[in-house]
């Protein structure tokens, strides 16, 4: 006989460990384990079967994988944790008797310095690894860039990830691999692609970031902890691959005063008097292929140097305009009914060149922090602004010649509202314009300009976004068009099912006739509270007031349920409609009758419409004939399969549904509108 | 013996020899003692010496009294023996002792002198111990039993008598000899050594032994030392008074040291100038430094393959539409979605915000769940339990069996073109003649009718039987004659119907007759032979019959049920079902040439009682006979049972041969209808068990066709349920892929009528028509 296997002794057993029992194992506390599990990355497993795994009978347990616990074992960071205890005893003795300086000796002198390189280096074994996860990190070291320092987050803490962030903007600035941008109502989004990676991250507005009281940010502080380190080794390896030094040169004045991006300094590695010994060092670090990277790009460097002299706040990408010959062509199809063929995104030398040629100023209202990271990502680097936006622009002064775009963010308002000039100074201080007036010779336009351009890879028309036009949407370029998804770049009319269309307007139609009184009425009303709207606006001069909005919304709710009212009404009608076009057809048979037998040709306006009424009844029956016919191959085909891959069709048909389903929401949403904008 | 335990006997038997007891123990036994019939001479020697010292006569006796019963008492040496070599012992000490006295008496054997104290001390000579004794050895111990034997005192205590009447007692045997072994004195010094500097045996004196003793027992060797002196106290645990020096205190023990204070002022002094830091200044800028990171980690990277366990977190989704700050208006929500969306709890909510739009992007306010959605991220990234899911990404059309569309499809019947009415009763039967003109219907009123197809004109009509149905009507296949045969009742008739050119007529008449003169020819069948056999008469029918256009009756004498020609047209094969019909007749192959009919089974078809119907194979020469259950194979030229087909079916009712099969490389394919309600597809390549089974009918499938002409790939089958349905079933000419079957359409149109719906089905020749027979009277065309 065999022997018999005892159980818990092999498999899933084995292979998982409940959480308690790797917090024993590894001998530290929870929060202890918690550090190291964020650290290392390790994350809990789902066993395959829970109660095979479990030697409880509980249903919720964490599980980890075994292997990954005993792998914590031998990790250095375990000591320094055990080191960090014992201190901390110490301290809490000292403190105790009341020697707080001893308490301040020992804390600053033996507290265990934690080194995550290892870590890093473990947990991404290449540099493409460490891209690849870049994605949240970027997104909380930008948060914690933006937090107001408290207890939690020291202020050493914030300016660190400011100057990881700021670095690794000025990465992308100077290789121009930022790629699309989209405005969200929770921030900006960003994305970029570096050696063939894409990196998408947000950053909050500029805005105090509401706390809430259930983050806890001790952990949020561990994971900045580690992504720091990341992101530090991440620029050291993204500077020296072009060729500059890390890390930047940092003016710590310009920065208290603003200039935020300006602050930094590229510098080529080997220009000016670098040391010898961190030459050194990164050579033999980087390896014998760097150094012709290396070479080639001090040329380069030493070349922008030459021409770049006036600007010495900021040093160039690398990219000095050049013709790209082999650049793919855009393709557009002439037919709408032709395939689109795939083609690839916009490379690093189209993207900077999108706004190379341009100067803007930013006005006083835009986001200045985004808006100049992203013009200058995509090739501008003569960015003005006004002086209470901070250092480092390239003019403060808004009447300079050469600026050829302005950014504006403020609405058009009558001359009368607008505050008068201030006094002029003299002595050198830019001259000051007055808000709202227009100096000619350049384009006006709002933030989304930037945005959509960037988006589209083109420069748009600027007259959409003329200051106090109102925009065209704002699409997000990540959303790829999909077969049954809802399009709003398409028209309606290319994505609605056949005969959608149709129904819909019959619908709406009788909806009409219902309620055609009613409707103009409110159309009266929206129309007086549009010109209340401005009135107000014109009032409050450009300032935005919550009350226009609110009242907008509560006349809207009466709308609606006007409306809900009248449906109520329509309802019931509903019912005795089949009767009716019955006996319609009747009468004007009756009428046409009349007509002939008078000699009079029949034609009344009431006719027409009947007819037309006809002509649409017939495609709808035509339509849903046809429909009932696709049902039926459909369930002809459903015939001929197995019940389990009949299962699986329905599985995937439900999900497939609820997309369609959305999309003919949104479409007939889309349709409302559009025939409410064409009234 | 140690040495301890020697001395302790030696005082129990006498205290004034202790001081002598080295010499003594020396010479303690002489060897002549051994014997044990030495022994005894303490009596004697006491005999001897008691005028001399009674004294020490009176002590020795009861020592040795004493001794005896000591030694008795301590079992240590049972026998007299011991006593024995102890009294020797006193004996001798006693003579020496004796001998002492009397020298004493004679002349002075001591010295006086004086010792220390001025004492008289006596020093006596050494003892001379030589023994020169002239005692007669006179052997007083000796047995005198004289010369018997010893075993007669084997029982006693005792082995003999002496020669003073005493009892001589038994010696002592092995244990004595051991205390005896025990008891004697190794030479002094005796180690058993040799000493290797002499090569001589080592010899220890006392002394050293006792030395060796001493280290052995953990005592100090030395022989004068004590460990137990009296504490001699060098400095004296009382307190003195007086000092011993009067000295005053110098200076230098309470005057600040200059010496130290110049030292001191120096280096004041240096961290005046500054050359000396008192303490380490806080290395901030260290701390900076540290966060910097001044080396590249990845400069030898290496990838690490994929551990499978290993997953990496997946990444956020781009965010859509809906979540821009400015979205088309109609991702914005209407105020019942709103409601709805704040109705619903955080956790359940499909979006975590509400799309809005805020027109500029001026009126963009922060987003208030910032930090905690980032922070519900971090969690999600050490907390979520990871697991790979293979998601579904599959096209739901890519499922759907790749079915030819419905136009490939075409043509198939869809529509009732005509209607054959005037059978009184069900229609039973009915088949398109292979020219696709003429229809041939036989009912349960008897008749067998003729009609044009396209047009429903009865052409032709002939009452074969007043009472019995026509249970069968079949075309003679090929174009060259027009031959119908019918069953009805317990006959087969074969009949030329009057409506086609006389030409063709005349033809068909000729092969009909043609068999008459073989029959004419052919020798009668002996008597014999017509018992067993009773062959069925093909004869002439009834004049009104003959009138009527049917040429020849064939009296089966049972029902026939089916009929069912061979290709050629020269055979075909008739199967009568009834239970009452003899097995051996219920299959009969006809010969149309010859007039002959054959019954090629003798016994009944195993499995599944009595034969229902039979086919001939399309291109062999194969039969197929189906009884309730199977479907079996014969090679008629072989007369081999070829293959077996096991349906599955409770009650087969008809089966069909595809029409290719077997011409192209494909195998055969039929289908089978039951009823019980299934419509199975053999592929007899793949299995004898059914390829599909079809199930789509409530009620019995009555009769099933393929298309006859290899154009239109399709099959049809009737129900009792009044309904037909049309399949696509396309046989493929190479063996890898399996016939592809498409449900085409249900034809709906016959009423059903007592339980019955559509009796049978057949296909026009050229065309995708077919024509079906219904209970209620009528027959049908669908086009």
């Amino acid at each position: 006989m065999a022997k018999i296997k005892k159980k818990g002794t092999s498999g899933q057993a084995k292979n998982f460990i409940t959480r308690t029992q790797a917090v024993r194992k590894l001998q530290i506390s929870l929060p202890d384990f918690r550090r190291l599990c964020i650290f290392k990355g390790i994350f809990p497993r789902e066993p395959r079967n829970k109660k095979k795994a479990s030697k409880t009978s509980t249903p919720n347990t964490t599980f980890y994988y075994t292997k990954d616990i005993q792998y914590l074992l031998h990790e250095p960071l375990l000591n320094k944790f055990r080191d960090q205890k014992a201190l901390a005893k110490k301290v809490a003795r000292s403190l105790g008797r009341g020697e707080v300086g001893d308490a301040a000796r020992l804390e600053k002198n033996n507290a265990p310095r934690l080194t995550l390189d290892h870590i890093i280096k473990e947990r991404y074994p290449t540099f493409i690894d460490a891209l690849r996860d870049l994605d949240d990190a970027l997104s909380l070291l930008f948060l914690f860039a933006t937090l107001p320092s408290t207890t939690h987050v020291p202020p050493k803490t914030i300016s660190l990830c400011q100057r990881l962030c700021h670095e690794f903007q000025h990465y992308l600035i100077a290789t121009n691999s930022l790629r699309k941008s989209f405005l969200s109502i929770k921030g900006i989004y960003y994305q970029a692609t570096i050696q063939g990676q894409d990196i998408m991250w947000l950053v909050p507005y500029q805005f105090v970031q509401r706390v809430n009281g259930d983050v806890d940010y001790r952990i949020m502080a561990t994971f900045v902890e580690f992504y720091t380190t990341l992101l530090g080794f991440v620029n050291f390896r993204l500077y020296s691959s072009i060729g500059l030094r890390y890390p930047p040169k940092f003016d710590t004045r310009s920065d208290e005063n603003g200039a935020q991006l300006a602050a930094f300094t590229l510098e080529g590695r080997a220009v000016g008097n670098v040391p010898k010994a961190i030459e050194a060092n990164n050579t033999k670090s980087n390896g014998p292929a760097n150094k012709e990277v290396s070479k080639e790009v001090q040329d380069k460097v030493d070349k922008v140097i030459e021409t770049a002299g006036l600007d010495q706040s900021e040093e160039k990408g690398a990219e000095p305009t050049e013709e790209p010959t082999d650049a793919i062509d855009r393709f557009e199809p002439a037919a709408p009914e032709a395939d689109t063929l795939p083609q690839p995104d916009l490379s690093g030398s189209q993207a900077g060149e999108l706004f190379a040629p341009f100067v803007f100023y930013v006005s006083r209202e835009a986001p200045r922090g985004p808006l100049e990271f992203i013009l200058r990502a995509f090739g501008c680097t003569r960015i003005g602004w006004d002086e209470v936006l901070g250092d480092g622009a390239f003019t403060h002064d808004e009447t300079d010649s050469r600026i050829t775009h302005q950014i504006v963010d403020r609405p058009a308002l009558p001359e009368s509202s607008l505050p008068a000039i201030p006094a002029a100074k003299q002595n050198g201080a830019p001259q000051k314009v007055r808000p709202g007036t227009r100096i000619p010779g350049r384009t006006y336009v709002q933030p989304q300009w930037v945005w959509d351009c960037v988006n589209e890879g083109k420069l748009l028309r600027p007259d959409l976004y003329a200051p106090g036009a109102s925009l065209p949407p704002h699409l997000s370029p990540w959303v790829k068009p999909t077969k049954g998804a809802y399009d709003p770049r398409a028209s309606l009319a290319e994505q609605e099912e056949e005969g959608e269309a149709e129904a819909a307007e019959e619908e709406s139609d009788e909806e009409m006739e219902d309620n055609a009184g009613n409707k103009e009425k409110t159309d009266g009303n929206a129309d007086e509270e549009s010109d209340e709207e401005e009135d107000d606006e014109s009032v409050d001069g450009g300032m935005d007031v919550a009350g226009t909005d609110d009242d907008d919304s509560e006349s809207g709710e009466e709308d609606e349920e006007e409306e809900d009212e009248d449906f109520g009404g329509f309802d019931d009608e509903a019912a005795s409609e089949s009767e009716d076009e019955e006996e319609t057809a009747r009468t004007q048979h009756q009428k046409e009758l009349e007509a002939e037998a008078a000699g009079l040709p029949f034609s009344s306006a009431n006719g027409g419409a009947d007819e037309k009424s006809k002509k649409k009844s017939s495609q709808a029956k035509k339509i849903a004939s046809q429909k009932r016919k696709e049902e039926e191959e459909l369930e002809r085909q459903k015939m001929m399969m197995s019940r389990k891959k009949r299962k699986l069709l329905e599985k995937m048909q439900y999900s497939n549904k609820k997309q369609s389903d959305e999309a003919a929401k949104l479409r007939s949403k889309r349709r409302k509108i559009e025939k409410g904008s064409q009234k | 013996m140690d040495p301890s335990k020697a001395s302790k006997k030696r005082k129990a038997v006498t205290r004034d020899i202790d001081e002598e007891a080295g010499v003594f123990s020396g010479d303690e036994l002489n060897p002549g003692d051994l014997d044990g019939a030495l022994s005894d001479n303490a009596s004697e020697s006491s005999a001897d010496e008691e005028d001399s010292n009674s004294e020490i006569e009176l002590v020795d006796d009861f020592s040795d009294e004493d001794d005896e019963e000591d030694e008795l008492d301590s079992d240590e040496i049972p026998s007299d023996n011991g006593g024995l070599t102890k009294d020797s012992e006193l004996n001798d000490v006693n003579q020496s002792d004796s001998r002492d006295m009397a020298s004493d008496e004679e002349q002075l054997n001591y010295r006086v002198e004086k010792d220390a104290n001025g004492n008289a001390r006596y020093i006596y000579d050494e003892i001379n111990p030589d023994d020169n004794s002239d005692l007669s050895e006179v052997d007083e111990n000796a047995n005198t039993i004289g010369n018997i034997p010893l075993s007669f005192y084997d029982q006693y205590p005792h082995i003999g008598y002496d020669i003073n009447g005493k009892k001589i007692m038994r010696p002592a045997r092995g244990e004595a000899l051991d205390a005896l072994l025990d008891s004697i004195e190794i030479p002094k010094g005796f180690t058993g050594l040799t000493d290797p500097s002499t090569g001589k045996p080592l010899e220890l004196n006392n002394d050293e032994l006792e030395l060796l003793r001493k280290v052995q027992m953990n005592e100090i060797p030395d022989e004068g030392y004590n460990p137990y002196e009296p504490m001699v106290e060098w400095f004296t645990s009382k307190q003195e008074i007086m000092p011993l020096s009067a000295a005053p205190e110098p200076k230098r023990r309470f005057v600040p040291s200059k010496h130290e204070a110049k030292r001191v002022m120096k280096i004041v002094k240096a961290i005046r100038e500054g050359r000396i830091l008192p303490y380490k200044p806080p290395s901030e800028q260290d701390e900076v430094d540290e966060d910097v990171i001044k080396y590249d980690l990845w400069a030898d990277e290496a990838e690490r393959p994929d551990h499978p366990m290993h997953v990496p977190a997946p990444k956020l989704p781009p965010p859509g539409y809906e979540e821009s700050y400015h979205p088309p208006p109609e991702y914005l929500p209407d105020n019942k979605e709103r409601k709805a969306w704040e109705a619903t709890d955080p956790e359940d909510r499909e979006r975590e915000y509400l799309p809005s739009d805020f027109g500029s992007l001026r009126k963009v306010p922060g987003y208030e769940n910032f930090v905690k959605e980032k922070f519900e991220r971090c969690l999600d990234l050490y907390l979520a339990p990871r697991v790979r899911r293979s998601k579904l990404n599959i096209d739901p059309e890519s499922l759907l069996p790749k079915l030819p569309s419905p136009e490939e499809l075409k043509p198939f019947p869809t529509v009732c073109a005509t209607v054959f009415r005037g059978h009184k009763g069900r229609v039973r039967t009915l088949a398109v003649d292979p020219s696709g003109i003429w229809l041939a219907t036989g009912g349960d009123d008897g008749t067998v009718r003729v009609w044009e197809l396209l047009s429903g004109r009865q052409l032709w009509s002939v009452k074969l039987s007043d009472e019995d149905p026509v249970n069968v009507v079949r075309w003679r296949p090929g174009r060259e004659a027009v031959i119908l045969a019918a069953a009805a009742g317990d006959d087969v008739f074969l009949a030329v119907p009057p409506i086609v050119d006389p030409e063709l007529e005349t033809t068909s008449m000729e092969v009909l007759d043609a068999g008459w003169g073989y029959a004419a020819s052919r020798p009668a069948p002996s008597a014999t032979e017509a018992n067993k056999k009773s062959t069925p008469q093909w004869l002439r029918p009834s004049a009104p019959l003959a009138d009527s256009g049917v040429c020849i009756v064939i009296r089966l004498r049972y029902v026939a049920k089916s009929i069912s020609w061979h290709r050629r047209g020269d055979y075909f094969v008739t199967v009568c079902p009834g239970s009452s019909t003899p097995a051996s007749q219920a299959i009969s192959i006809h010969t149309l040439s010859k007039h002959l009919t054959q019954f090629p089974f003798r016994r009944r078809l195993k499995g599944g009682g009595p034969p229902q119907t039979a086919h001939f194979h399309p291109s062999k020469p194969i039969l197929f006979v189906a009884n309730q259950r199977t479907i079996r194979a014969y090679d008629l030229s072989r007369q081999l049972l070829v293959r077996i087909v096991q349906p599955g079916a409770r009650w087969i009712s008809s089966f069909d041969i595809h029409p290719t099969s077997s011409t192209s490389s494909g195998g055969d394919n039929l289908i089978v209808g039951s009823y019980d309600r299934r419509l199975l597809w053999h592929d007899l390549e793949l299995s004898q068990r059914p390829y599909k089974t079809l199930r789509y009918h409530r009620k019995a499938i009555r009769s099933v066709k393929f298309h006859p002409s290899g154009r239109y790939p399709l099959f049809a089958d009737a129900s009792d349920d009044g309904s037909l349905q049309i399949f696509h079933g396309s046989v493929t000419g190479d063996m890898l892929s399996n016939a592809s079957i498409v449900p085409l359409k249900v034809l709906k149109g016959h009423k059903i009528s007592g339980e019955l719906g559509v009796l049978d089905v057949d296909w026009h020749p050229k065309e995708a028509w077919c024509v079906s027979a219904g209970a209620d009277g009528t027959c049908r065309l669908w086009m």
